[in-house]
């Protein structure tokens, strides 16, 4: 019994489809041949039938003669009688040339007799026995055909019957050489198949006698196939182990990894997070496994973190991180800074780390807090001051800004050691504090100077309770604590002077604000006592000036405004001009000619001084060497400013120069003052020495309107000092004048040092100085200052005077 | 040794026919009032095919023995057939009854004799025993 299935299997088969295929075909092929071999069968066994007949006609045909011959029924009927022993012939009919002798017919249905037709008649002609030529009578047989057709149906369906016979055989034949060579191999080997695993690794067994057929090749194919197989299932559970490896190694990190890291969709609503992340957000416990949001933690500012969120999402550049820091308020009062990296998936999630970045922060904080604070007294220093105003100054609401001045604290400390300068610093800290309201600001920024920012105030009379108190408060004396414990206690008193500038209207910026208040405070005369001053817009015209002034001092120098004058400078002992001081002069474009005292002081505090100084050292060199070369043997002296050693204007620098103009060193005479030897000693000392060493003579300015101190004409090595004319001017008036300058000379001498005597104007004065012994005079009596092409002139004319005047005297 | 005979006499009635024809004549009774008749009126009559005659009477055609070369010569002259060939065609219709072969006369002049008897009768004699009595109505022409 076949079930179903396995008929349903056997259907599809091979085998059947084979056989349907061959079984098809055969009945085609069957179909046509039957209808081939019926039709030849027809023809053949009809042409046969008649030929037989014909033949059998033949054999009768001489007794046919005769009878014929003879009329002779009886003989012809005998005839007859014989061929219709014929099963064949269905009718004979023996004629002779006029009658029928003889006739015969056999029953048989009509159907058949017209069937008959002259076509397949048999026809024999009869021909005399003894003359062939003569016809004389024929016989006519009509074959049975319904006879003869039965028969070669009978034969036709026999010959069918054997090609049907023939063709089931070979379908047979075919159906079992397929069985045996095709379907039982290939049966085998899907059953093998079927028992094999699936990556067992297993091979087919080439099924008996297939070794080279299709069969085994086709075994072959499928073994080699088993191989790629099993080595590609290898490969994919290799596969398999790494991706789970490397799926826990990532959820290892996932969840344990120091950052917090989720994905959130744009509302943020989590997909998921780490543990990192709970604990760095303080994400609420929650019984909800799902549906967890950014929005349950506390944020300080949630708007700006679903911003962001949106703005990652909705960022054309993909893959751009988007960052930034985020407080959580902390529940035992410390915040929690976190930093927070989110960058979208692309599928309309973003994924995000989250770190701790409270310590950083607390640090950033710390360092910005301490970059903008004076560390000594936890003031603000100059950029917290600068922070503080860019706020103060955003609200428009008008405030005051106090620049306090310790006057003289620098002394203090180079006195008393930083130690004492820092207590100092401290107490008067405190001290201002005092007088600070909470939305006050204080700032240190500099060594020296206080900055308060009084909110609120606008007009004097109000801050001047303020700033009488101020005063009273710093103006206690200070008791600094010695660093050792020996010494007694140090009492300090210090003034401070205060300048006050109201915002805005004395200045929107800070600089401006501090300009105005240290205007303010410069402007107090005398700073040894305490005081306050106002900023005055006056002061501030003046100031604007000299910025002009400035300006065009830069252009000056630019543009070669500057200049030198020449005066005169007479040996009254020997009767002659041996020198000239170089004076520097600018006459300005528009306001005509400036003074030196105030513009060389300007040019100092801008930084021009060392070109000017330059530019006098090279114009002086290049006169003199003309004025030399024209056979005047004459000095040119040149000021030189504290400002311009040791670099300004180095020994190297001046020995070169004179090189260049192939001039002596005694040629040049460089002009000094008692500021720049107290600027720094030991410096000057050696540039001074330098000078000296290269053979140049120095020559020390304005003596006696310093210090004056005679130390210094011990300490540094001099040449010449100029006495100021501030002391020739009174020379005749004033005793104690005389006396001082008369000391100064008899000192010079003792010495060694040359004097000359500045400033001066009359024949009185030049009497005075000549009998005090003063060898070198300079002033509007001989010559005032000239120009560089009148030098010579006034060289010739000061020669000529003094040699009348000693011809006169002698 | 008859065998050899008609052998012999086959052979010789083949090439003495030409020869011998002009011998036999066909002759019936002067009285008869039988006109000449044609080669094929002779084959008809002796043949058994049709014997009337033109005089309206059936013709009684007689034969030679065997024994007698006439006959033999005779059907060689007159259908080209040996004596066999003449007697199996006689054989054929006797069974029949009703044709029958000519009368057979011993001798020639036994068919004489019967030619005189009998008005219809027929007979093939040698030229030279034609006699008043007869008169010959068939004749092989002159070679």
């Amino acid at each position: 019994m076949i079930n179903k299935d396995s008929w349903t299997h056997w259907r599809h088969g091979l085998v059947a489809r084979t056989l349907l295929a061959v079984f098809l075909v055969v009945l085609v092929l069957a179909g046509i041949s039957s209808v081939i071999v019926s039709n030849n069968v027809k023809n053949r066994e009809s042409q046969q039938a008649i030929t037989t007949l014909s033949e059998l006609v033949e054999t009768v045909s001489d007794t046919a003669s005769i009878a014929a011959f003879t009329y002779d029924e009886q003989l012809a009927a005998e005839v007859v009688q014989g061929l219709m022993s014929n099963s064949d012939i269905l009718r004979v009919t023996l004629r002779a040339t006029e009658e029928i002798l003889a006739s015969a017919e056999r029953e048989a249905p009509s159907a058949s007799l017209n069937q008959a037709d002259n076509t397949s008649q048999i026809v024999h002609t009869l021909t005399s026995p003894f003359q062939t030529l003569e016809l004389i009578g024929e016989i006519v047989v009509d074959p049975d055909w319904d006879n003869i057709n039965a028969r070669i149906s009978q034969t036709t369906l026999e010959t069918l019957m054997i090609q049907i016979g023939q063709m089931a055989l070979v379908v047979a034949i075919i159906a079992a050489i397929m069985l045996y060579l095709v379907v039982r191999p290939i049966k085998a080997i899907s059953d093998r198949l079927h028992s094999l695993g699936a990556g067992s690794g297993n091979l087919l067994d080439i099924p008996r006698g297939h070794d080279t057929s299709e069969i085994g090749q086709l075994v072959g194919d499928i073994n080699a196939l088993t191989g790629r197989l099993v080595a590609t299932l290898e490969q994919e559970r290799d596969l398999q182990e790494k991706q789970i490896i490397a799926r826990r190694k990532y959820e290892n990190l996932f969840d344990h990894a120091a950052s917090g890291i989720f994905v959130a969709d744009s509302n943020g609503q989590l997909e998921s997070f780490n543990r990192a992340f709970a604990n760095l957000t303080w994400l609420p416990e929650s019984t909800r496994k799902i549906s967890r949001s950014l929005t349950e933690i506390r944020w300080c500012e949630p708007e700006r973190l679903l911003d962001m969120l949106t703005n990652s999402l909705n960022s054309q550049n993909e893959g751009y991180k988007y960052e930034d820091d985020f407080v959580l308020p902390g529940r035992h009062g410390s915040d929690r800074w976190v930093h927070i990296e989110v960058v979208a998936l692309g599928d309309g999630n973003v994924q995000g780390t989250i770190s701790d970045v409270t310590q950083r922060k607390q640090e950033e904080i710390s360092a910005k807090h301490q970059a903008i604070t004076d560390t000594l007294t936890g003031f603000s220093n100059r950029a917290g001051l600068q922070h503080k105003l860019h706020d103060l100054s955003s609200t428009s609401l008008p405030f005051a800004l106090i620049m306090i001045n310790l006057n003289g604290f620098k002394h203090i400390n180079e006195a008393l050691g930083f130690h004492i300068g820092d207590q100092l610093l401290l107490e008067v800290s405190t001290r201002l504090k005092n007088i600070l309201s909470s939305d006050d600001h204080a700032a240190r920024i500099d060594a020296d100077e206080f900055v308060l920012l009084l909110q609120g105030e606008q007009e004097r009379n109000t801050l001047d309770l303020r700033m009488d108190e101020l005063l009273q408060l710093l103006k206690h004396s200070y008791e600094l604590k010695p660093i050792s414990k020996l010494d007694k206690p140090n009492s300090i008193s210090i003034s401070a002077s205060i300048g006050i500038a109201f915002f805005p209207i004395d200045g929107s910026s800070l600089n401006d604000l501090l300009r105005s208040a240290e205007l303010a405070f410069n402007s107090a005369e005398d700073r040894s006592e305490s005081s306050y001053l106002y900023f005055d817009p006056a002061q501030q015209a003046a100031v604007e000036h000299r910025r002009r002034l400035e300006d065009d001092l830069r252009h000056a120098l630019i543009a070669n405004e500057l200049e030198l004058a020449f005066q005169p400078i007479i040996d009254i002992t020997e009767g002659k001009m041996v020198g000239a001081e170089a004076l520097m002069r600018w006459p300005h474009p528009e306001k005509g000619m400036i003074r030196p005292d105030i513009f060389i002081p300007l040019a100092e505090q801008i930084g021009l001084i060392n070109r000017i100084g330059l530019f006098a050292l090279e114009e002086a060199c290049r006169h003199v060497a003309d004025w030399r070369n024209k056979g005047m043997d004459i000095y040119v002296s040149v000021n030189v400013s504290a400002k311009q050693i040791p670099n300004g204007l180095t020994p190297l620098v001046v020995q070169q120069t004179l090189e260049r103009y192939k001039l002596p060193p005694s040629a040049i005479v460089i002009e000094i003052t008692e500021s720049l030897l107290m600027a720094n000693v030991t410096v000057a000392q050696t540039w001074i020495e330098s000078i000296r060493a290269l053979g140049i003579r120095i020559y020390l300015d304005d003596f006696g309107t310093g210090y004056s101190s005679l130390s210094y004409l011990k300490r540094f090595p001099m040449d010449t000092v100029k006495i100021d004319r501030a002391f020739i001017r009174d020379l005749y008036n004033d005793k104690s004048d005389r006396a001082l300058i008369a000391a100064i000379i008899t000192m010079a001498n003792s010495l060694g040092l040359n004097v000359v005597a500045e400033g001066v104007e009359d024949e009185k004065q030049l009497t005075i100085l000549r009998e005090m012994g003063c060898r070198c005079v300079q002033g509007y009596y001989f010559s005032r200052p000239v120009h560089s092409t009148e030098l010579a002139q006034s060289f010739l004319r000061i020669n000529a005077e003094l040699a009348d005047e000693i011809s006169v005297v002698s | 040794m008859i065998r050899t005979y008609k052998a012999l006499l086959f052979l010789t009635s083949m090439l003495l026919a030409p020869f011998v024809s002009a011998d036999l004549v066909l002759v019936a009774n002067s009285e008869s009032g039988i006109g000449r008749l044609t080669q094929n009126e002779v084959i008809n009559i002796y043949l058994g095919r049709y014997r009337r005659l033109s005089t309206g009477e059936t013709a009684a055609p007689i034969d030679l023995s065997e024994n007698t070369d006439s006959k033999a010569t005779f059907y060689r002259q007159l259908v080209d057939k040996n004596l066999a060939e003449i007697n199996a065609y006689w054989s054929r219709l006797v069974f029949s009854g009703k044709t029958r072969p000519p009368q057979q006369a011993e001798t020639v002049d036994e068919a004489l004799e019967l030619l005189a008897n009998n008005l219809n009768a027929l007979a093939y004699i040698d030229r030279t025993a034609v006699n008043s009595k007869v008169t010959i109505v068939f004749e092989w022409p002159e070679a």
